[in-house]
């Protein structure tokens, strides 16, 4: 259990901290899940950020569909995220009913250039991980209006929804942070071509499923 | 000829199989012998085992279903066939043991359906139901069912002015009648306009075979569904005299060309028609003596022309009987009382039972909150390949 | 150059594609078939876009139809563009790869698969 505190913003502590470009906020919409629920996407808070450390702790060791490594990363960079020591980056996170279902992050290298880091499913079966990783692309293309974002993927499951299905620009040699593995890109061509089958939902965000999705929980019962 | 009918039956929920393949066949099988009387071992009286099945050889690895299922339920030396007729697997299984009996090889037949589907992924899944297309012709260029059921919905959309609209009405009735069903794969409410609406149906119901959509076509999903079957001669000596009588009063199947793009008239499923008529034949009935009906809808568009060419509505029509709600539960033509395909979920082989499973509820007055009320004669259809080989089943109550 | 075929019974003149064993005709029984090239000019019948395809498709998406050519033979096969496919064109035929990867001897013969692929003309 990851407990949070305040730290002293010293001198110190301001020469360990990352520089910014400055991050817009980002709006939450609806989206409809194919199996009749309502999802909403939104940015995560610091209680959520906390949340989803001890959620995805046992999925640590889950070796199926590569959830062992893809845990493991992203408990790293949301704890960077609370610890104020990555550049700029950005936790989003899917709800349904109050539980999470979701969640996608990754960040800005510049203000053309964004760094996609990962997406992770809790709620299986309802193409959660699709929707959320359309919205973050939004957020690098039409909110912080980048020009491309560098994708790898780490399972079948990905390379076939993102590689394949956005016909992303193979980049082999631009090294992603994710440890050197073959990096994709988004260029906003492809962005453009993809978005209208990919990228859904209502804004501004019906009011009864903000209210519902307002304090998050666990999965009640995580089965991936 | 010899009278042939059901005393037994036995469904496991559709869904994700939490057992292996030959487990949940088993499952099924004990139901329904439990629910005949029939026993194992020494007291065994059932004498032909019948498993329809499609995948088990080239998804889960197992071949000869049958031998096993007979060895695991202590029901040996009964005789032993695992029947492949793709989908239409579990109702050509019935078919068999129908034969077996009146042709006197047996007085007593267990039919099984079973498939374990999701043991693989939804990729290798979808290019293992393609198998089924013409090779040279079709398999070779990643065509697949749901292909051939979008260009088949288009031409129907063509001709007699179906909408997308109409295929969400028929959709939203099947899940509806699902949430009666403890059994069916997936019991979610659906919303019309949420799966219709302009402004988002790309997040719920986009578009998979256009302009086929997510909610027109069926779920992969595991299960298994089991009949009895035995002769009314022997029933009373069989010990099951205590038990209704569902009698097979027809079943006949019929094919059509393998190669969708030789179909004569290509908006017409001619091995539906020919199929039911000889069983309507051979039951002595029409279709306007059918009260209920199970018609496979793995595409929502099917049940439409299925209910056409079974003479259940004029051609042409059926989507403005849909739209009426005639095929709802309250309607004068209940269509998919189980949910259908759709929502009660399509283990392959175990289809064409698990809709005569429905049926026999019906005949028998169990169907609960699903019950359609003096359901006498009851009408299946099991749609094999991409309509190349059905099998159609009329069942009537004593 | 791939060339794709349609087989003339050589009993009773029907042309067949693809490959029968026994002549289709519902008056002759013929077994002989004699090979001719099968190509040019075909109105599109009806035709769908498929997203969800079998594995080793590595692309988003595939569009599919069903053809008759001037000589009355129905054939199916991808179809090579985007925009603009409607019922009823008039489109030409042309052979292919219509599979990337096709495993034909274990894991070391791995070759293309060819076929139809409709164009507009």
């Amino acid at each position: 259990m990851w407990k949070d505190y305040d730290i002293v913003v010293d001198e110190m502590e301001g020469k360990l901290r990352p520089p910014t470009i400055g991050l817009k906020p980002y709006e939450a919409k609806v989206i409809p899940l194919t199996t009749g629920e309502d999802m909403i996407v939104r940015e995560a808070t610091r209680e959520e950020l906390v949340l989803i450390l001890d959620t995805i702790e046992p999925l640590l060791h889950h070796q199926k569909d590569f959830y062992d490594i893809v845990s493991a990363r992203i408990y790293a960079e949301v704890l960077g995220m609370l610890r104020y020591r990555v550049q700029d980056e950005y936790c989003f996170v899917g709800a349904v009913d109050g539980e999470l279902a979701g969640i996608v992050n990754g960040r800005m290298v510049n203000g053309k250039v964004g760094m996609s880091y990962h997406t992770m499913t809790l709620k299986r079966g309802a193409r959660v991980g699709a929707q959320l990783f359309a919205a973050k692309m939004e957020y690098h293309f039409d909110f912080m209006n980048q020009d491309e974002v560098w994708i790898v993927a780490e399972s079948p499951n990905g390379f076939k929804r993102w590689m394949i299905e956005y016909e992303l620009e193979p980049r082999f040699g631009c090294p992603h942070e994710l440890g050197g593995v073959p990096t994709f890109v988004l260029t906003r061509k492809l962005w453009e071509k993809h978005r209208a089958n990919k990228n859904v939902g209502t804004r501004p965000a019906f009011e009864d499923v903000v209210e519902a999705n307002k304090v998050l929980r666990a999965p009640a019962k995580l089965s991936v | 000829m010899r009278e042939v009918g059901i005393v037994g039956i036995g469904h496991t929920k559709f869904g994700k199989s939490a057992v292996p393949f030959l487990d949940m066949c088993c499952e099924a099988a004990l139901e329904a012998m439990d629910d005949a009387g029939a026993k194992t071992g020494r007291r065994n009286v059932i004498n032909q085992v019948f498993v329809g099945t499609m995948g088990a050889g080239m998804v889960n690895r197992i071949s000869g279903a049958a031998s096993a299922v007979v060895d695991t339920l202590n029901l040996r030396p009964a005789m032993a066939e695992t029947v492949e007729n793709g989908p239409a697997s579990g109702a050509s299984a019935v078919k068999l043991g129908y034969a077996a009996i009146t042709s006197g090889l047996c007085d007593c037949a267990l039919v099984i359906g079973g498939e374990a589907m999701r043991e693989v992924s939804g990729w290798e899944g979808t290019d293992f139901v393609a198998t089924m297309l013409h090779p040279e012709g079709e398999y070779r260029y990643g065509l697949t069912l749901p292909s051939f059921a979008g260009m088949f919905t288009r031409l129907c959309m063509e001709k007699y002015g179906l909408t997308s609209r109409d295929l969400a009405i028929v959709s939203a009735k099947n899940h509806a009648n699902a949430c009666l069903n403890p059994n069916a794969h997936i019991q979610a409410k659906v919303k019309l306009d949420r799966i219709t609406d302009e402004r988002y149906i790309a997040a719920t119901n986009p578009l998979v075979a256009d302009p086929l959509r997510q909610y027109d076509m069926c779920p992969v999903s595991d299960g298994a569904a089991a009949l009895l079957l035995v002769a009314r001669d022997k029933q009373e000596e069989l010990g099951f005299g205590n038990q209704k009588f569902i009698r097979i009063a027809g079943i006949a199947s019929a094919t059509d060309t393998h190669y969708v793009a030789d179909r004569e008239v290509p908006t017409d499923l001619l091995a539906v028609r020919l199929s039911a008529q000889a069983a309507y034949r051979m039951a002595g009935v029409g279709p306007e003596d059918i009260d209920v009906a199970e018609l496979h809808d793995a595409f929502q568009i099917l049940e439409i022309e299925e209910s056409e060419e079974a003479g259940l509505f004029p051609r042409g029509t059926g989507h403005l009987a849909a739209r009426e709600g005639r095929t709802a539960l309250g309607g004068d033509m209940p269509i998919n009382t189980s949910g259908g395909l759709k929502a009660k979920g399509h283990p392959l082989g175990a289809t064409g039972v698990s809709q005569i499973v429905e049926l026999v509820k019906q005949l028998r007055g169990e169907a609960g909150e699903r019950q359609v009320s003096g359901a006498k004669t009851a009408l299946a259809v099991n749609f094999g390949g991409f309509g190349n080989n059905v099998v159609s089943t009329v069942l009537q109550a004593e | 150059m791939e060339q794709m075929y349609a087989y003339r019974c050589t009993k009773c003149g029907k042309l067949h594609h693809p490959r029968y064993i026994v002549c289709q005709n519902p008056d002759c029984d013929g077994r002989e078939f004699v090979k001719e090239p099968l190509e040019g000019k075909c109105k599109l019948l009806t035709w769908t876009r498929v997203y969800n395809l079998p594995e080793g498709y590595m692309v988003p998406w595939l569009n599919f139809g069903i053809v008759e050519f001037e000589n009355g033979v129905r054939a199916s096969g991808q179809i090579g563009f985007d925009e603009g496919i409607e019922s009823g064109m008039e489109l030409v035929s042309t052979v292919g790869i219509v599979k990337e990867k096709v495993i034909k001897y274990k894991e070391t013969v791995v070759e293309p698969q060819y076929g139809f692929i409709f164009q507009k003309p």
